[in-house]
């Protein structure tokens, strides 16, 4: 009898034990066991360093259904990897999954780490998920990395929350779709945005945003 | 005192005679706990732990060898156990699992444990305190970061399948599939996505990769893929 109840005592253990440890093993992300094999050991190394392993899962599973190379894949996920520790330190104390995951697109996009410091001190205890999404997408879309920087960083000391940075997403889309250059628009709109947020910035009399915060030398 | 009770005892066990589904093994351990009370020895004094056990038969076969056993054998062999345990027990048996799994687990989620990662910490170790200033933190955070319903639409009236594929849900063709409006013909689905930016694609047919026509598209430098963009948020 007392060989039963320590069977039952294990299986409970086992059951509240073991789910996480079966999500951070990334059984959510099926891989074959080739791929799976070749990224085991940046699995491991990230693991050990408290990073969300299941970002280089799906960027290995990205890989795997769209049948590119394994040796592509293996370098994609430990480029990744690489990212992920950058952003770990840069957004410390304690960053979010969807954070790591938005700053490690805003580093591939040429961000710097320099910049997600000062987001994170800019934007105090908010989510920076949105407004480094944000960021990427301008740079991608071809605003310089500086400019799109410093005014990412500009909107978050000024108190802007994620609804003003995807409201600024989608007005500077449009104007590319509508064939304005993507840093002129940034310019543009920026004036639109400034106005509503709870520390706003200062227009001058040519119309230009002048910002009531320093900015950070280029 | 004593002769009540042993009256009192005798009623019982004769009623028990009585009664013809109880066994007549049940009817000799009563009377062997009845003995053994007499003698003063307590129920936890056995050696065969049987206080929490019960044995009963479970068909028509078994009642009949527990009520005629052959040749002195032990006769609960074929019999099932029952586990019977009290409330408090269970209780403290459940609390220590979780316990257990919790440290076998390593520690709490790492939102609630606000620990401070120091930059030049070794891998593998952290440290730092916890303080209320973070934990607000990162309550205001997780509202912000709160996954977002998306509406996916696509015009594909041939279509046979439509999916979507994208890095919200780990490029799974199965775990999306989009609905066919039968008027329209139009393929949607509603997906909750967190927060952010995200890359994804249309998977037509279970082969055929494409790109959302309403929403702008990126080239991913790790595959050389084309993709489609969104920002997820609350507008």
């Amino acid at each position: 009898m007392r060989v039963a109840r320590c069977a039952v005592l294990l299986a409970a253990t086992a059951v509240v034990a073991w789910p996480g440890q079966g999500k951070a093993q990334g059984t959510s992300v099926p891989l074959d066991s080739a791929t799976a094999a070749v990224i085991a050991p940046i699995i491991d190394q990230a693991r050990a360093a408290r990073l969300p392993v299941d970002l280089l899962y799906v960027k290995a599973r990205e890989g795997q259904v769209r049948r590119v190379p394994l040796t592509a894949i293996e370098s994609a996920v430990r480029a990744l990897a690489q990212r992920l520790y950058a952003a770990n330190e840069a957004l410390a104390p304690n960053p979010s999954e969807q954070e790591l995951r938005a700053a490690a697109d805003a580093m591939k996009a040429g961000v710097p780490v320099e910049t997600l410091r000062a987001m994170r001190k800019a934007g105090k205890d908010g989510s920076l998920a949105v407004p480094l999404g944000v960021l990427t997408e301008l740079v991608v879309s071809g605003v310089p990395v500086e400019k799109a920087s410093m005014q990412v960083v500009d909107l978050l000391n000024h108190g802007a929350v994620p609804k003003n940075f995807i409201a600024l997403n989608e007005r500077v889309q449009q104007d590319v779709l509508a064939g304005r250059r993507p840093e002129e628009s940034l310019d543009l709109r920026l004036k639109g945005i400034f106005p509503t947020l709870p520390q706003p910035a200062q227009a001058t009399g040519d119309g230009f945003i002048q910002s009531t915060t320093p900015k950070r030398p280029r | 005192m004593r002769e009540e009770r042993d009256e009192m005892i005798d009623r019982i066990v004769d009623e028990l005679k009585t009664l013809p589904a109880v066994p007549a093994d049940a009817t000799a351990r009563v009377l062997a706990r009845v003995d053994a009370a007499r003698r003063g020895d307590g129920p936890g004094t056995s050696a065969t732990d049987d206080d929490d056990v019960i044995y009963f038969p479970t068909n028509t076969e078994e009642m009949r060898a527990v009520q005629m056993p052959a040749g002195g054998s032990r006769v609960d062999g074929g019999l099932r156990r029952r586990f019977v345990v009290s409330l408090p027990a269970a209780l403290g048996y459940a609390l220590a699992a979780t316990l257990a799994g919790f440290l076998i687990r390593g520690a709490l989620p790492r939102k609630a444990t606000a620990v401070a990662v120091a930059p030049s910490a070794p891998v593998g170790e952290t440290s730092g305190v916890t303080t209320p200033l973070t934990r607000v933190a990162a309550t205001k955070r997780d509202q912000q970061d709160a996954p977002v319903p998306v509406q996916f639409v696509l015009d594909a009236k041939r279509a046979a399948s439509v999916a979507v594929v994208g890095d919200f849900n780990a490029w799974d063709a199965t775990a999306t599939p989009l609905v066919k409006d039968s008027v329209s013909g139009i393929w949607s689905g509603l997906v909750k996505v967190n927060p952010g930016r995200h890359v994804y694609a249309f998977l037509v047919n279970g082969r055929e990769w494409t790109l959302d026509p309403r929403a702008p598209r990126t080239k991913d430098s790790d595959y050389g893929t084309e993709q489609s963009v969104m920002i997820v948020g609350l507008p």
